[in-house]
């Protein structure tokens, strides 16, 4: 009984339809801010200074073979930027999606100090899309295709979207459970200050309960509002205060274009009536043709193309749900560590900072001290000095360059002096091991050094 | 007339039905921010001291950096003025007068070096104050050459305090033989000119520094209060700890004893500041590291004024797991470096070449403390490191 029961369920769930107006409006959107973020990131001119000027570049275990294009790099994102305004436009969007995907994961892989985990959900959401009806309704494709033009779609397919926006914000929020967040205010305390010059609202900044407010208004609001979202009654308000949290956090945090991301991406929780309202009105001043804007079809999935998908699908949010809590494989504290860091909506959790001296040594006992700048630019050398993987990539590029320029087995040591959330700085990795000697791997560093103090929690 | 969107109409009305039916949670949220509102005078961040880095910057700028390059100006001018006397008449009583002049004003460039932010960094004051070793074989070549441009990075060892601690004190091995080096038939009027021409110049720079603190820039360091790249509080801190890390640990200690990395543990004694009247190498360091150390506690003569230590303070900066404060870790490393400085032999010199140990642990003391101020104190305050490591040291 229970089997049949759970099957029959399972198939209610599979075949429930809803209108295909929510993904539409959302993959135009999403199109539309890939496009800008793509243009802003040229017009800011980073294409150039993280991915053209630096001599190195630090590469994710495994990926080491994607690289910048030279000054080709720039048709990278030429290439990002096209497939995302074909998204927008719903014209050749299955190729769009999936050269979006490649394009901009691509890009995401190319330097690891650039690692946003934002960028991160980006990738994600391009990935999910690239098996989505979005453009089987208010499309170019559509237009051109009366077959493909459809006003209902299979309702998992934009409640995937939705699982995966809950995922992050609930991961974000679980993150935070954690002693320096909630008892001691770390770093919110450190960070807040810094504003107390904004004009109105900057005094308050130096008060301490704003700090303690901040910290646990802010996880509470990640733990809740994908439900919030979800739920109904509560939709108008959580939508509301998704807007006030994110344009607050933009003013006092540079986090560039996450605020709007994550505005546009939390409205495809409206309920179907308001999307299906917004098309018949942008479509009625385009002129669009009635019947395109309402066909009566049912977008359906082919039983082996949905098996696929789905299985796809299963797979892929059970990675999202084991990835995060990967980090108890490792020992010592994750703050510290960062093994296991990323990939896990841990955002904006730490203030750490650091310094990190380079050491070659030949074995004629000549000793070197490398000046990073001469390799690193400032945010690559920034993003190194409190990382022990990028250390050890580093150290592997000394280690090769030194050997190239003739020196004999060089020794690579660093001393390094990392401050966690306010506590006074110590060395992150063992000051006696040559880290030319060692190699990366997803086994836990023995070099690196134990973290003196603990922070209870998640 | 603007068309607005019946869509946005429709979200609106949607937003204000589901905000009157919240309005008992709205009220409830409310009420309790004006509880918390009420609470508040008791409950700062601050331990003591106050957060408004407009204060700081006023007290630097009013209490500290002015009056700092004032004290020096006058110095620096009684220096051109027996600089003058001299060239008009190289005898041993203007000679010791003009060392006398030049060792006070050496003193109180120490306490001022630290200031390279707005008008001094556009000058760039220190390099055509206090790079040293002086290069001889240079200045000796300007001498020949009255027209040599000194503005150039290759002029920098052929001006300032060095030059002319050289022209003062090493020209020859006694009075009588520096007299003489200045009343040469051929050479001598062309080294007195120089050796004026290079405390004019000194003076010069210093005015032009002064002037426009005096003028509009005082106000600009005021009023820019953010902590961002190009805000004051972060220029002041990022120019406050480059110059300890490399004029005072380097340069003073590091290099001449050989004790940093690249140096690779061979003392360079002849490095050291103030070569050529090495009795006063160690005065210089004490008076640098103290008035480093005036800077971080707002000491200013006889009053102490909002600082890095009452920011820092105020900012509640201390370490969670032990709950000292950062100020505290901050200047009980100043006391240890005292104490090594203290130690130390008048003449550094000599000291690198009696016992070069204690210089090797002073620099490593003050390496302690450079870490300190460079990662837990710009990590406290926010602020963003953007001096780059050079090769200096």
């Amino acid at each position: 009984m229970m089997v049949t029961n759970t099957a029959s369920k399972l198939h209610t769930f599979l075949t429930k339809t809803t209108s295909c107006a929510p993904l539409a409006v959302f993959r135009m959107l999403f199109g539309l801010l890939m496009f800008v973020s793509m243009i802003r990131f040229w017009w800011k001119g980073w294409i150039h200074e993280f991915f053209i000027s630096p001599k190195y570049h630090f590469s994710f275990y495994g990926f080491e073979w994607v690289q910048p294009w030279g000054e080709y790099t720039y048709v990278l994102f030429i290439i990002a930027a096209g497939s995302a305004g074909l998204i927008a436009l719903g014209l050749w969007y299955r190729s769009a999606t999936i050269i979006f995907f490649l394009s901009f994961t691509y890009i995401e892989l190319m330097d690891k100090t650039t690692y946003l985990n934002h960028y991160y959900f980006i990738s994600l959401i391009s990935f999910l899309m690239i098996f989505l009806p979005a453009h089987a309704c208010f499309g170019l494709d559509a237009r051109n295709n009366k077959n493909l033009n459809s006003s209902g779609i299979p309702a998992w397919t934009t409640l995937s979207i939705k699982v995966m926006v809950v995922i992050l914000y609930f991961y974000a929020g679980l993150a935070k459970l954690n002693s320096d967040w909630l008892l001691k205010a770390l770093p919110m305390k450190i960070w807040l200050p810094a504003k107390n010059d904004l004009p109105l609202i900057g005094d308050l900044f130096d008060e301490l309960w704003v700090a303690y407010a901040f910290s646990w208004i802010g996880c509470i609001y990640d733990l809740s509002i994908g439900f919030l979202l979800s739920y109904r009654p509560t939709r108008v308000i959580a939508f509301l205060s998704v807007i006030a949290f994110h344009l607050l956090t933009s003013l006092l945090f540079p986090i560039g274009m996450f605020p709007y991301i994550m505005i546009f991406t939390a409205m495809i929780f409206f309920s179907e009536g308001f999307h299906e309202k917004q098309l018949q009105r942008i479509g009625k001043a385009l002129r669009f043709s009635q019947s395109f804007l309402s066909s009566d079809h049912t977008y359906r999935y082919s039983k082996p193309a949905s098996r696929f998908i789905l299985t796809i699908f299963t797979f892929f949010f059970m990675i999202q749900l084991l990835l995060p809590f990967r980090y108890w494989l490792y020992p010592g504290e994750l703050f510290w560590t960062e093994e296991g860091y990323r990939f896990s909506w841990r955002v904006m959790l730490m203030e750490k900072m650091g310094t990190a001296t380079f050491v070659v040594k030949d074995s004629s006992g000549k000793v070197i001290e490398v000046n990073n700048s001469e390799f690193l630019t400032p945010q690559q050398e920034k993003m190194m000095a409190t990382q022990p993987d990028m250390m050890l990539e580093f150290a592997h590029i000394l280690r090769d360059y030194f050997s190239s320029r003739g020196m004999e087995n060089p020794q690579v040591f660093v001393d390094s002096y990392v401050s966690l959330n306010g506590r006074i700085g110590r060395p992150l990795v063992k000051p006696g091991v040559d880290l030319s000697k060692e190699n990366e791997s997803f086994l836990p560093k023995y070099w690196i050094t134990p973290f003196h103090d603990e922070i209870k929690g998640l | 007339m603007v068309p607005v969107n019946p869509g946005t109409i429709l979200i609106l009305n949607e937003m204000v039905r589901t905000l009157f039916k919240n309005s008992i949670w709205i009220f409830l949220i409310v009420s309790m921010t004006g509880c918390l509102e009420d609470s508040k005078q008791s409950d700062n961040i601050s331990e003591d001291g106050s957060s408004d880095r407009k204060e700081m910057l006023t007290f630097w700028a009013e209490s500290m950096i002015l009056p700092g390059y004032l004290e020096f100006d006058s110095h620096m001018e009684t220096l051109a003025l027996r600089a003058n006397a001299f060239a008009a008449s190289p005898n041993s009583q203007n000679l010791g007068s003009l060392r006398e002049a030049w060792k006070n004003a050496y003193l109180n460039w120490q306490k001022v070096e630290m200031y390279e932010v707005g008008p001094a960094e556009k000058y760039t004051l220190r390099s055509f104050f206090n790079i040293y070793p002086a290069d001889v074989a240079g200045i000796e070549s300007n001498i020949s050459d009255p027209t040599a441009n000194l503005e150039l990075p290759g002029a920098y060892a052929r001006q300032g305090f060095p030059a002319l601690d050289f022209l003062i004190n090493g020209v020859g091995a006694n009075d009588q033989a520096i007299i003489a080096y200045y009343q040469e038939q051929n050479l001598g009027s062309k080294r007195l000119a120089y050796l004026t021409k290079l405390t004019i110049r000194m003076d010069g720079m210093l005015s032009n520094v002064i002037s426009e603190w005096n003028g509009a820039y005082k106000e600009e360091f005021i009023n820019k209060t953010g902590l961002d790249i190009g805000s004051s509080t972060a220029g002041m801190v990022n120019a406050y700890v480059l110059y300890y890390e490399r004029h005072v640990r380097s340069g003073k200690i590091g290099i001449p004893s050989g004790a940093t990395i690249a140096a690779s543990g061979v003392p360079n004694p002849d490095k050291i500041e103030a070569f050529y009247s090495e009795e006063i190498s160690r005065e210089l360091a004490q008076t640098a590291q103290k008035s480093f150390e005036d800077f971080f506690n707002g000491a200013a003569g006889s009053k102490t004024g909002p600082s890095l230590k009452s920011y820092l303070n105020s900012l509640g900066a201390k370490d969670p797991s032990t709950g000292k404060l950062l100020s505290d870790y901050i200047n009980e490393q100043f006391v240890v470096i005292d104490t090594r400085l203290n130690q130390l032999t008048p003449s550094l010199y000599n000291q690198i070449l009696t016992d070069n140990q204690p210089m090797v642990s002073l620099y490593n003391e003050m390496q302690k403390l450079v870490r300190i101020l460079k990662v837990d104190m710009t990590s406290a305050m926010s602020i963003t490191i953007t001096y780059t490591d050079n090769d200096g040291d």
